[in-house]
């Protein structure tokens, strides 16, 4: 169990550590991020629509593409250093390596969020203030369950013709739920309800983080099988 | 017999007992009071979503298979089961707002019985565009598995979630879709065209399995 | 409700050819894939 997570933990360094020295994935993807709240805030009639009705889709989808964006990141980054075909070589187990790619694609979405929903906030003038340690785990537990089943497709795709065509196509049914969940909770959370009402989402979110992060550690090694 | 030549017979059967099924939907089956003759599209729409559901799931299973017994027939029955849940989503997806046109006043709605159709359609998609993406059999029959044991495992959440979404923004229903209860009549027409819905996967299926059999173009 | 049955049969007709078509054409799809097998 501890070999387990040492293992994945030295491999979602290694993957950060990538991130950090070139840092343009990062940025590029905080760039989109952003275009895209800009997007939003100009595809709606500011005096037809409030914008506590549309701001908690708002929020969720342009997490979602920039999740998505950076899913597409680090499948480029295989692309490019092959680096899971020398990881395959070592004795770590597979399982390992699919927590440590988890780890550090939760770690850059993340930090894109980190820094996306401030902007959102300030963009659509959206009080967060008084929920924002509830509204931080939602979106965490959004992020956590897409990431999840993201990370085991982007392995996938590698051996995949039209690969960047490929993982958008399969990944946005899954993107369904966690976002359907979040956004029907983030709006609860917007409009002043207290969290107990949204105790139903967060359980569904739960069990699907559950569910899936079990399911893709489980399938990951027949993905990179020889 | 081959494989081929059976499911071709088996096919020709359902399809000869499918003009059955229209010829007593359309003239032995009465009209319903509330929705008319548009109500009859429910002796096609459900029989063909069961038939659409039932291959979903059998993906699944035969991807479970597959994995862990590593036998590629598993994987032939998968492929086969895939592209036949596909035609039938296609007749679930066409009928389905052919239904709702007259009776709800709208082509489409999200509600959780058409999103979900919707759904399984992308997935349906998703499985044979990657089946499609990957030339090495042996890295197809694994992809497939592992996108065909997620897509199973994603419906029941799709479901929920669309059921939560829906249940805060009922739209306006002018008459209710099918009645829980159905007379005598309605009910057997029903059941028959269930039968033969399914005993049309079944010639479907056959065919397209011996279809992968040949290897080269699965 | 109303006395009277709504008036749309054209959409049951529709529904009904659009299967026919769906199904006959997949069933020949397969029947040419088949063949000679």
């Amino acid at each position: 169990m501890f070999d387990l997570l040492r293992h994945a933990w030295a491999i979602a360094r290694k993957d950060l550590v990538i991130e950090l020295r070139s840092r343009t994935a990062f940025v590029s993807t905080l760039v989109f991020t952003v275009l895209v709240l800009i997007v939003f805030n100009f595809g709606r009639d500011p005096t037809a629509t409030a914008v506590l009705d549309l701001a908690p889709g708002i929020l969720c989808v342009t997490f979602t593409f920039a999740a998505m964006l950076a899913l597409n990141r680090a499948f480029q980054l295989e692309l490019e250093n092959q680096a899971l075909e020398g990881l395959l070589l070592t004795p770590i187990s597979r399982r390992s390596i699919y927590i440590g790619k988890l780890i550090a694609n939760l770690a850059f979405v993340g930090l894109v969020e980190a820094v996306g929903l401030p902007l959102f906030v300030v963009f659509f003038n959206v009080p967060v203030g008084n929920v924002l340690p509830a509204l931080a785990g939602l979106i965490a537990l959004s992020t956590v369950g897409f990431v999840a089943v993201g990370t085991l497709f982007s392995a996938m795709v590698i051996r995949t013709r039209f690969a960047e065509l490929m993982l958008p196509v399969l990944q946005l049914p899954f993107s369904i739920p966690p976002l359907v969940l979040a956004v029907l909770a983030v709006s609860k959370l917007f409009t002043g309800r207290p969290l107990s009402e949204s105790m139903g989402y967060l359980k569904l979110l739960a069990a699907y983080d559950i569910v899936f992060i079990g399911l893709s550690t489980l399938l990951f090694p027949a993905t990179v099988e020889e | 017999m081959t494989l081929a030549s059976r499911g071709r017979a088996v096919t020709v059967v359902a399809l000869l007992l499918l003009v059955g099924v229209y010829v007593r939907a359309l003239m032995f089956t009465p009209l319903e009071r509330f929705q008319g003759a548009a109500q009859k599209i429910f002796y096609l729409h459900v029989p063909a979503a069961w038939s659409a559901m039932l291959a979903m799931g059998l993906v699944g299973l035969a991807s479970v298979l597959y994995l862990i017994l590593r036998d590629a027939r598993f994987d032939r029955f998968a492929a086969a089961s895939a592209e036949v849940g596909t035609a039938f989503c296609v007749v679930m997806l066409t009928t389905g707002p052919l239904w709702a046109r007259p009776v709800w006043g709208t082509w489409w709605t999200w509600d959780a019985r058409l999103t979900l159709t919707l759904f399984l359609f992308f997935l349906y998609i998703g499985y044979l565009l990657l089946r499609q993406a990957v030339t090495d059999p042996g890295v197809r029959a694994r992809y497939s598995a592992v996108l065909g044991i997620c897509g199973t495992v994603l419906l029941p959440f799709i479901h929920l979630s669309v059921y939560l979404f829906r249940t805060l923004h009922p739209q306006p229903i002018v008459l209710k879709p099918s009645a829980p209860s159905l007379p005598g009549v309605m009910l057997v027409t029903l059941l028959y065209s269930f039968g033969v819905f399914t005993l049309l996967y079944v010639g479907f299926v056959m065919q397209r399995y011996a279809v992968g059999e040949e290897g080269a173009h699965v | 409700m109303s006395e009277v049955i709504p008036q749309n049969a054209g959409y049951m007709v529709a529904a009904y050819i659009v299967t026919a078509i769906v199904v006959l054409a997949y069933a020949l799809s397969l029947y040419r894939r088949t063949r000679g097998r």
